[in-house]
């Protein structure tokens, strides 16, 4: 698909929800794609035009990801899509790029077993956080962890994921459960309760959105403590730790290719340029970050094309290399998803994410991977040592 | 979980395809999910022992040249995967002909790849199961048939019953160390010596 500069400028279509159960996470994408467009046309805009965004409130309702994807394409006449968080709301709007070749950048960790020409993949894949992550939790907690997640597709995978790096690690998973969208704030203390009671030594958590803060404050109330029994995630960010509070966020772990304290210039330059755009940085995740990198990527493609074809952008895209707030990522030209780097991060008592360990160098996605290897060398996380901030 | 899940990054994939963008992208799938795989076109005339998976393309291909590669090391059939280009009831004929476990449409995406490698790979795993299944059940039931022309023939000499019959077989296998069938055979081939003897 071909869409040609008429209007004087670069049109891009964005998805992201700013109402809804997902909407704090989908915000801080939303915020970190337009600070990277604010950016790009600050600059000059690509090739003199500056790049126009049209986005729509898909108010965290998986069906209106797909209608408003199809309404991007016809009626706003766009070819590049930035949007969605939940996985069920990517496999919405997958069938409508696929069938009008457009390209769809989704900024979001997800279960891999997935390829589309038509997307860039810019998460994280199970691969590269979730084997850092186990082995973490073996080492530093202990053998026994208590598996929960919201029942959709992404948490069953990574738990299957999950399990089997555990098992060979010699871990046990206590209990699996899976709570509905609608499950209220009863449910959560009920399953609290029932955690504490037998005791693990850790708990891996795929709970997402408002459920995860529901949740974080759920087991807080019932008496339990992060920094004993920790709450393991790989999508608790710091958006989600701002709104559930120090108190109760206090120990819990996070694996994320980025968290906002990283220290480094581009980190330091991204922030404060947030910062000056949003007026706080307390909702900057990583997700945020995937967004702000993907946008600038496609404007970097988009520079070098000089036009909004998908077939161009895509070979333009495929290889590049970014420096991102995280570190160096690459867009993998075997199969679309990023090389990202792997940190976990555990929350101190201001409700900070402090980065413990990291893998030395940026993880290549393997999203097809079925049983990864808990030995496997590149895996393997260093001891982050603290510097003076 | 399955096997056929675990294990597939283990298997050796052939690809007999022209090299043309059907190709290419089931190319790039196949090294995406990880297997082992080689590519080849024309169609060869030997299929060579490690591949467990081969994928060929059907289109205008001779049926008997197909079929004459798949079983050219030994009758060992590999797991068989069609790339079909048109979906009509001759091309599909030319599916069922060839063993086809699964089948692949053109243009290739690279969405169901993996679906059609487990789907395949398990119907193949369960076709030889059941293949060496009925073997040994034909091989049983021929060998319940022997013991009871055995029983007969003790019972005809003899003059004993079914059950006499079966415990002198059995007494005599114990005491030979070996199986019932063993005895039983014998039996049937001394009578039928003895028996040409009185026809002298």
């Amino acid at each position: 698909m071909t869409v040609l500069s008429t209007q004087g400028s670069w049109r891009v279509g964005i998805l992201f929800a700013t109402s809804g159960v997902t909407s704090i996470i989908e915000q801080s994408q939303l915020n970190g794609t337009l600070l990277a467009i604010d950016e790009v046309n600050a600059r000059g805009g690509v090739r003199g035009l500056p790049i126009e965004p049209v986005s729509y409130n898909p108010d965290s309702v998986v069906a209106y990801y797909g209608e408003l994807a199809e309404k991007l394409i016809v009626e706003d006449r766009v070819s590049a899509i930035f949007a969605c968080y939940m996985s069920s709301a990517r496999k919405a709007a997958l069938p409508v790029v696929e069938r009008r070749n457009a390209l769809f950048f989704y900024p979001t960790p997800y279960e891999g077993f997935e390829c589309s020409p038509n997307v860039i993949y810019g998460g994280a894949t199970p691969n590269q956080n979730s084997v850092p992550l186990a082995n973490y939790l073996l080492n530093t907690f202990g053998k026994r962890i208590f598996f929960v997640g919201s029942d959709y597709i992404y948490p069953r995978e990574s738990n299957r994921v999950m399990r089997n790096v555990l098992h060979q690690g010699g871990g046990e998973v206590v209990d699996e459960r899976y709570l509905s969208f609608y499950t209220d704030t009863d449910g959560f203390d009920e399953l609290a309760r029932e955690i504490i009671e037998l005791k693990p030594d850790a708990i891996f958590s795929t709970v997402v959105g408002q459920m995860c803060i529901d949740f974080y404050r759920a087991y807080h109330a019932a008496g339990g403590d992060g920094r004993v029994c920790p709450i393991a995630s790989l999508t608790a960010n710091e958006a989600e730790i701002a709104t559930i509070g120090p108190e109760a966020g206090v120990g819990h772990i996070t694996a994320a290719p980025y968290f906002r304290n990283i220290n480094s210039s581009a980190n330091r330059k991204f922030l404060k340029a947030y910062r000056a755009k949003f007026g706080t940085v307390s909702d900057v995740t990583s997700c945020c970050e995937a967004a702000y990198s993907q946008m600038h990527m496609f404007a970097n493609a988009l520079e070098e094309v000089g036009e909004m074809d998908t077939d161009l952008l895509r070979e333009a895209l495929l290889g590049a290399t970014f420096d991102a707030p995280q570190g160096q990522i690459k867009i993998d030209p075997d199969n679309n998803h990023t090389y990202l780097q792997s940190r976990i991060a555990q929350v101190d008592n201001n409700g900070e994410f402090i980065v413990e360990s990291k893998v030395r160098r940026a993880l290549k996605p393997d999203p097809y991977l079925v049983y990864p290897g808990i030995h496997d060398w590149s895996f393997r996380t260093q001891k982050v040592v603290k510097s003076p901030q | 979980m399955s096997d056929f899940v675990r294990d597939f990054r283990d298997l050796h994939v052939l690809i007999v395809h022209p090299r043309d963008s059907s190709a290419e992208d089931l190319l790039q799938q196949v090294n995406r999910i990880g297997c082992n795989f080689d590519s080849v076109w024309p169609i060869p005339k030997v299929l060579e022992k490690k591949f467990d998976l081969v994928f060929v393309d059907v289109t205008d291909q001779p049926c008997a040249q197909i079929k004459s590669f798949l079983n050219s090391n030994g009758g060992e059939l590999p797991t068989v995967i069609p790339v079909i280009g048109y979906e009509n009831p001759s091309a599909l004929e030319a599916v069922f002909k060839i063993g086809a476990h699964a089948v692949l449409t053109k243009p290739v995406r690279a969405a169901g790849v993996l679906s059609s490698m487990l789907m395949a790979r398990m119907h193949w795993a369960e076709q030889r199961r059941f293949q060496k299944e009925m073997l040994k059940l034909r091989d049983r039931l021929d060998n319940f048939q022997k013991i009871n022309d055995a029983k007969f023939i003790l019972m005809r000499h003899h003059t004993i019953d079914d059950k006499e019959a079966y415990a002198v077989i059995r007494k005599q296998a114990m005491a030979k160390r070996t199986t019932v069938f063993e005895i039983a055979q014998s039996i049937i081939n001394a009578d039928g010596i003895l028996r040409n003897i009185g026809d002298i």
